[in-house]
C-alpha cells in the first residue's frame, strides 16, 4: 500500500482493575495515509483514547497490557522499539500530540516560553539529520539553533493567530484563555514538523464558539505542512468539518471505515446508522441509542454491538465479522450490513 | 465498613500498629497481674538500686531500686489516661465547633476559625509548656494543657469538610426537605466526614502521647513517684552511661506506642481518605 | 507589584495573629493563676514582695486595663525580670536566639538535602522495597521522642565511642561574637579550627532534630511527586517525548517542591518544639535550654517570655513561607 503512514493490526489491549481485566481494545485494525485527516469516532469509553495512547506508547505501564497486535508507523514496528528510542525519535518528533484539556496539559509553574523552549531544544526539526542528536539533561542548546528555533516558534504562534506572541511566551499558562492555550498546543504539535498529529478530543474542553475556529486552524495548518491528523471525537459535526475519512469504534472494536461523504451518505453498519440518527434534528429532536454500552470486563462475544442491534442474529453472537470492502476506501464489519442483499437466517 | 476492614487487614504495617495498640491496652488493664513487682510503684528497695537487667528485675531497677519493668506497665495506664482523656476533650470541643462554624456562615464562624488559627500558629508543645507551668505538675493539668492546645486540629478539619459537604446534593436535599440544622449536621454531615475525623484522631493520639511524654521529661507531668515514662527518662540522665537500661526501656515503650498509632493512622488514611484513594486508583 | 500586594495581604493577617498570641499568653499568665503576682515573685518570696509586685504590675486593676498595659509593656520590649538570672527576660532571650536559630537552620538544610532526594526516589520507585522501607523509617522517625533519641545518641557516640562532644556548642569560649552565629562568625574571622569545632558539636543535636524533620520532608515530597506524576501535564510531556529526566527533575520536582516549601513552616514548628528538649539534653545554650531551666526554677516571667518569642518566631516563619510560596507559585494570585 503506497503512502500508508500508520497501520494498526489486531491490537488487543486490556486494563487491570479491582473487578477484573477489561478488554478495552479487541483486535482493532486501523490505518492512515500520509497527509490525511482521519476521524476516530465513538461514544466515550469506546477505546478511542486508548488507541491514541497505544500509538504514542504512553499507556499506563502498571495497569495497561498490550496482549497482541502490531503498530507500524512509517516502516517501523513501534511496539518493538525500546522506550528510549520511542521517546527520542518518535514521540514529539514523528508523532505529535494535542491533548484533550489544554488547561491541565501545560505545566502550571513554568512559563509557556520555557515549555516551548524545552520542546524545541529536543524536538526541533533542525535537529533532524543533524550531528548532535543526543538527549542529555545537561546538553547545551547551541545559540545559533536556539535563535533559529525562536524565529520558527514566533512565526508559528502568529500563524495560530495568537496576538503578540513574544508576550505570550513570557506568560504562565493560567494567564491566557482556554482557546489560546489550545492554539498554543496546536503550534507546539506542529513545531517539530511531525508526520502525524494525534489530536485527542482537542475541542471538548472549549466553548462551542471557539471549537470551530480551532478545528479549521488545525486542518489548514496540518494541510499546509503535509501532516496527517488522527482526530478522535464523539462529535460527528466536528468530524464532518475537518476529516477526509472516518473510522467508527464501538466498545473496543472498529466497525466501519468510510470517506466522509460515504459515512454520512451511505452508512452501512447499524451502529453508524444509529449514531447518525442520534444527531439532533429540528423534526425529531434528540434520539438516543437504546440499550447501554457493554461492560468491558465481561464483554458480549462476537460483534459487541449485537445486544443493542435490531439486525442481530446467532451468527453475530458467535463470531466477529471480518471487514468487508464495499466501496473505494469504505469497509464495514457487519454480518448484516445495511444495503446488502439480506441473506436468510 | 466491611470493605474498609478487609483492606486494612491486608496492610501488614497497619495491622502491626493495631497489634501494638491492643498490647498497650492489655498491658494497662492487666498491669497488676503482669508486673513482677506490683508494689514498686511506691516501694523502694535501696539495696537493689540501679541493678542491671537480670532474672529478678527483667529490665533492671531505677535509682530507688524499684523494678523498671513493673513501673513501665503501670506507666501505660498513665499514658492511656492522659492521651484518651485529652483527645476526647479536644474532639468534644473541636468537632461541634467545626460543624457549627462550617454550617453557618457569618462573623461568628469567622471568629471561631480565626481563634483556632491563632492556636495553630503556636507550636503545641510551647503552648502546653506555658499552660502546664501555670497550672502546676499534675495528671489533670497535663490533660488540660494538651486538650487546650490540640482542639483546633479537629475544629479546622471539621470546619473545612463541613463547608465542602454543604454543597453536596444530598445535604442540599436534606436542607430543602426542611430537616432542622441540628439534624442535617448530626445525621447527614457528621457520618460522611467521620472517616477524616477517625484518621485525624488516630494520628493525633501518637502526637499527644509524645507531647505528654515531653512534658513529663521537662518535669511538668504528674509528680513522682508516678511511673510516668517521660519523667523516668529524665531521672535516668544522671546515671548515664552506667544505667543505660534506665533510659532505654521507657523510651522504647513510648516509641512502640506512638509507632502503633502512627502505623494504624497511616494505614487508615490510605483506606479511608477519599482524596488519596482516588489518586491511588488513578495511578494503577 | 504582584509580590508587593502579596506581602501586604499577608502582613494584614500577621498583626491580628500576633495580637491573638498575646491574648493567649496574657490569659495563661494573668487569668488562669489565682495570684499571678505570687507566680512572678517565685517560690521563696515574702508577702511584702508579692504585694509590691502586685501593685507595680497593676494586677489589682480590671482585666481589660491589665491587658492594654501588658501589650504596651511588650511593645516596649519589657517582659519582666527573670528571678533566676536577675536580668530582663527580653535581653536573656535575645542573647540566646542565635544559638537556636543556627541549630534550626542547619537542621533544615540537612533535612532537606537528605529528605528531598529520598522523597523523589521513593515516589519514582513506588511500592518497591525501598519505598516500603522508607515508609516504615519515616513513620518511626516521627514516633521517636526526640529527648530519648538524643540521649541514645549521646550514650552511644559520646559516652561509649567518644567520637562526638557530649554537650555544649563549642570547646571553651566561642569566637568573638559578631553575629552570635558561631559558623558565620568563624567564617568572618576565618578561624577554621573554631568552625570545625562548632560543626563537631552540632553533629548530634542536628542529627536528633533532623530525623523527624527529614521524615516529614520525605513524606511530603513523595506525595507531591506522586501527585505530579499522575497529572495531565506529565502525560502531555511524555506524549511529546520530553526526556524523562527533564520531566522529573525539572517539571515534576518544581511542582512537588511548592508543596514541600509550605511544609517548612510546619517543620520549623517541629524543630522549635524539639529544640526545647534537645537543647536541654545537649546543654545547647539557646532558647530551649533557657526555657527548660526557667521551668525547673519556676521562673515565671521567663517561661512566658519564651512562649511569646517562640510563638512569634513561628508566626514570622510561616509568614515568610507564605510569601515565598506565593512568589514561586505563579498560580498564587491572592
Amino acid at each position: 500500500m503506497a503512502g500508508e503512514l500508520l497501520s494498526v493490526r489486531g491490537l488487543r489491549v486490556s486494563f487491570a482493575s479491582d473487578a477484573g481485566s477489561a478488554q478495552v481494545l479487541d483486535g482493532v485494525a486501523f490505518s492512515m495515509k500520509a497527509g490525511e485527516i482521519k476521524g476516530l469516532v465513538g461514544e466515550s469509553g469506546c477505546g478511542k483514547t486508548t488507541l491514541a495512547r497505544a500509538i504514542l506508547g504512553i499507556l499506563p505501564r502498571n495497569s495497561a497490557r498490550i496482549e497482541s497486535g502490531e503498530i507500524r508507523f512509517d516502516g517501523r514496528d513501534l511496539l518493538g522499539l525500546p522506550e528510549e528510542t520511542l521517546a527520542r525519535e518518535v514521540r514529539g518528533r514523528e508523532i505529535a500530540y494535542i491533548p484533550q484539556d489544554p488547561s491541565t496539559a501545560f505545566n502550571p509553574v513554568f512559563t509557556i516560553g520555557t515549555q516551548i523552549d524545552d520542546l524545541m531544544r529536543f524536538k526541533s526539526p533542525l535537529l533532524r539529520g543533524g550531528t548532535d542528536d543526543r538527549q542529555g539533561f545537561f546538553n547545551r542548546y547551541p545559540r545559533e539553533r536556539r535563535a533559529a528555533d525562536r524565529a520558527r516558534v514566533l512565526e508559528l504562534l502568529r500563524l495560530v493567530q495568537l496576538p503578540n506572541p513574544e508576550a505570550v511566551l513570557r506568560k504562565y499558562p493560567h494567564e491566557v484563555s482556554g482557546g489560546q492555550r489550545q492554539r498554543l498546543m496546536i503550534a507546539m504539535a506542529l513545531l517539530p514538523e511531525p508526520k502525524l498529529v494525534i489530536a485527542d478530543e482537542p475541542t471538548t474542553a472549549l466553548d462551542v464558539t471557539v471549537q470551530a475556529q480551532i478545528l479549521k486552524l488545525l486542518k489548514q495548518l496540518a494541510r499546509e505542512r503535509g501532516a496527517a491528523v488522527l482526530f478522535t471525537t464523539h462529535d460527528l459535526g466536528a468530524a464532518y468539518e475537518i476529516c477526509d475519512r472516518i473510522t467508527v469504534m464501538y466498545a473496543g472494536q472498529e466497525v466501519e471505515e468510510a470517506p466522509v461523504d460515504g459515512f454520512f451518505g451511505r452508512p452501512s453498519h447499524p451502529y453508524t446508522r444509529k449514531l447518525l440518527d442520534s444527531l439532533p434534528t429540528s423534526e425529531a429532536g434528540i434520539r438516543g441509542i437504546p440499550g447501554e454500552i457493554p461492560r468491558l470486563i465481561d464483554p458480549p462475544p462476537g460483534c459487541r454491538f449485537h445486544p443493542r442491534c435490531d439486525r442481530a442474529s446467532a451468527l453475530c453472537r458467535a463470531e466477529r465479522p471480518a471487514p468487508e470492502r464495499i466501496g473505494p476506501a469504505h469497509s464495514v464489519r457487519c454480518h448484516h450490513r445495511i444495503g446488502a442483499a439480506e441473506p436468510a437466517g | 465498613m466491611r470493605r474498609v476492614a478487609r483492606k486494612l487487614a491486608e496492610d501488614r504495617a497497619a495491622m502491626l500498629g493495631l497489634g501494638l495498640i491492643v498490647l498497650l491496652v492489655l498491658v494497662a488493664i492487666f498491669a497488676p497481674w503482669l508486673a513482677t513487682h506490683p508494689g514498686d510503684v511506691t516501694e523502694f528497695h535501696t539495696a537493689r538500686r540501679l541493678s542491671p537487667p537480670g532474672p529478678e528485675n527483667w529490665l533492671g531497677t531505677d535509682r530507688m531500686g524499684s523494678d523498671i519493668y513493673s513501673r513501665l506497665l503501670f506507666g501505660a495506664r498513665i499514658t492511656i489516661t492522659i492521651a484518651v482523656t485529652a483527645i476526647a476533650i479536644a474532639v468534644v470541643i473541636g468537632v461541634p465547633m467545626g460543624l457549627v462554624a462550617g454550617y453557618y456562615e457569618g462573623i461568628g464562624s469567622d471568629f471561631l476559625m480565626r481563634v483556632s488559627d491563632i492556636f495553630l500558629a503556636v507550636p503545641q508543645i510551647v503552648l502546653a509548656i506555658a499552660i502546664a507551668q501555670t497550672l502546676g505538675p499534675s495528671i489533670e493539668n497535663v490533660i488540660l494543657a494538651l486538650s487546650a492546645t490540640y482542639w483546633p486540629f479537629w475544629a479546622r478539619l471539621v470546619f473545612a469538610e463541613t463547608r465542602s459537604m454543604k454543597n453536596e446534593p444530598f445535604v442540599e436535599a436534606a436542607i430543602a426537605l426542611g430537616c432542622s440544622p441540628l439534624r442535617v449536621m448530626v445525621l447527614h454531615i457528621l457520618p460522611s466526614i467521620s472517616s477524616s475525623i477517625i484518621v485525624r484522631t488516630t494520628i493525633g493520639m501518637g502526637g499527644t502521647i509524645l507531647t505528654a511524654a515531653t512534658l513529663g521529661f521537662l518535669g511538668l507531668g504528674p509528680p513522682p513517684p508516678t511511673p510516668e515514662w517521660g519523667r523516668t527518662i529524665a531521672e535516668s540522665r544522671e546515671f548515664l552511661p552506667m544505667a543505660w537500661w534506665y533510659a532505654a526501656f521507657p523510651g522504647l515503650a513510648i516509641f512502640l506506642v506512638v509507632m502503633g498509632f502512627n502505623l494504624l493512622g497511616d494505614g487508615l488514611r490510605d483506606v479511608l481518605d477519599p482524596r488519596l484513594r482516588r489518586a491511588s486508583q488513578h495511578g494503577r | 507589584m504582584k509580590t508587593l500586594v502579596l506581602i501586604v495581604n499577608r502582613l494584614i493577617w500577621f498583626f491580628p495573629t500576633v495580637l491573638g498570641l498575646l491574648a493567649i499568653v496574657f490569659f495563661i499568665s494573668h487569668v488562669i493563676p489565682a495570684d499571678p503576682a505570687a507566680f512572678v515573685a517565685g517560690e521563696n518570696a515574702t508577702p511584702e514582695t508579692i504585694a509590691a509586685i502586685r501593685a507595680r504590675l497593676g494586677l489589682d486593676r480590671p482585666l481589660h486595663i491589665q491587658f492594654v498595659r501588658y501589650i504596651q509593656s511588650i511593645l516596649e520590649g519589657e517582659m519582666g525580670r527573670s528571678i533566676y538570672t536577675g536580668r530582663p527576660v527580653a535581653e536573656d532571650l535575645l542573647g540566646r536566639l542565635p544559638a537556636t536559630l543556627e541549630l534550626t537552620f542547619v537542621t533544615i538544610v540537612v533535612a532537606s538535602v537528605i529528605g528531598i532526594p529520598l522523597g523523589v526516589v521513593s515516589a519514582l520507585r513506588r511500592n518497591s522495597w525501598l519505598d516500603h522501607g522508607l515508609r516504615v523509617v519515616t513513620i518511626a522517625g516521627l514516633a521517636i521522642a526526640s529527648f530519648w533519641f538524643a540521649i541514645l545518641l549521646q550514650l552511644l557516640f559520646s559516652m561509649r565511642l567518644g567520637i562526638t562532644p557530649l554537650s555544649g556548642r563549642i570547646e571553651g569560649w566561642g569566637p568573638e561574637p559578631i553575629t552570635g552565629f558561631y559558623l558565620v562568625d568563624a567564617l568572618i574571622l576565618w578561624d577554621l579550627e573554631i568552625l570545625a569545632d562548632a560543626l563537631h558539636h552540632m553533629v548530634l543535636p542536628v542529627a536528633t532534630l533532623a530525623l523527624p524533620a527529614a521524615a516529614t520532608i520525605v513524606r511530603f515530597t513523595r506525595a507531591g511527586v506522586l501527585n505530579a506524576l499522575e497529572s495531565n501535564y506529565v502525560l502531555y510531556e511524555t506524549a511529546m517525548g520530553y526526556p524523562r529526566r527533564l520531566v522529573i527533575w525539572k517539571y515534576v520536582l518544581r511542582n512537588a517542591l511548592i508543596g514541600t516549601v509550605t511544609q517548612i513552616g510546619l517543620i520549623f514548628g517541629i524543630l522549635l518544639a524539639g529544640a526545647v528538649v534537645v537543647e536541654a539534653v545537649f546543654d545547647w545554650p539557646g532558647l530551649g535550654l533557657f526555657a527548660v531551666n526557667s521551668i525547673l526554677n519556676s521562673d515565671y516571667n521567663a517561661v512566658m517570655g519564651f512562649t511569646l518569642i517562640a510563638g512569634t518566631m513561628f508566626i514570622v516563619v510561616n509568614l515568610v513561607v507564605d510569601i515565598v510560596q506565593g512568589m514561586i507559585d505563579p498560580r498564587e494570585t491572592r
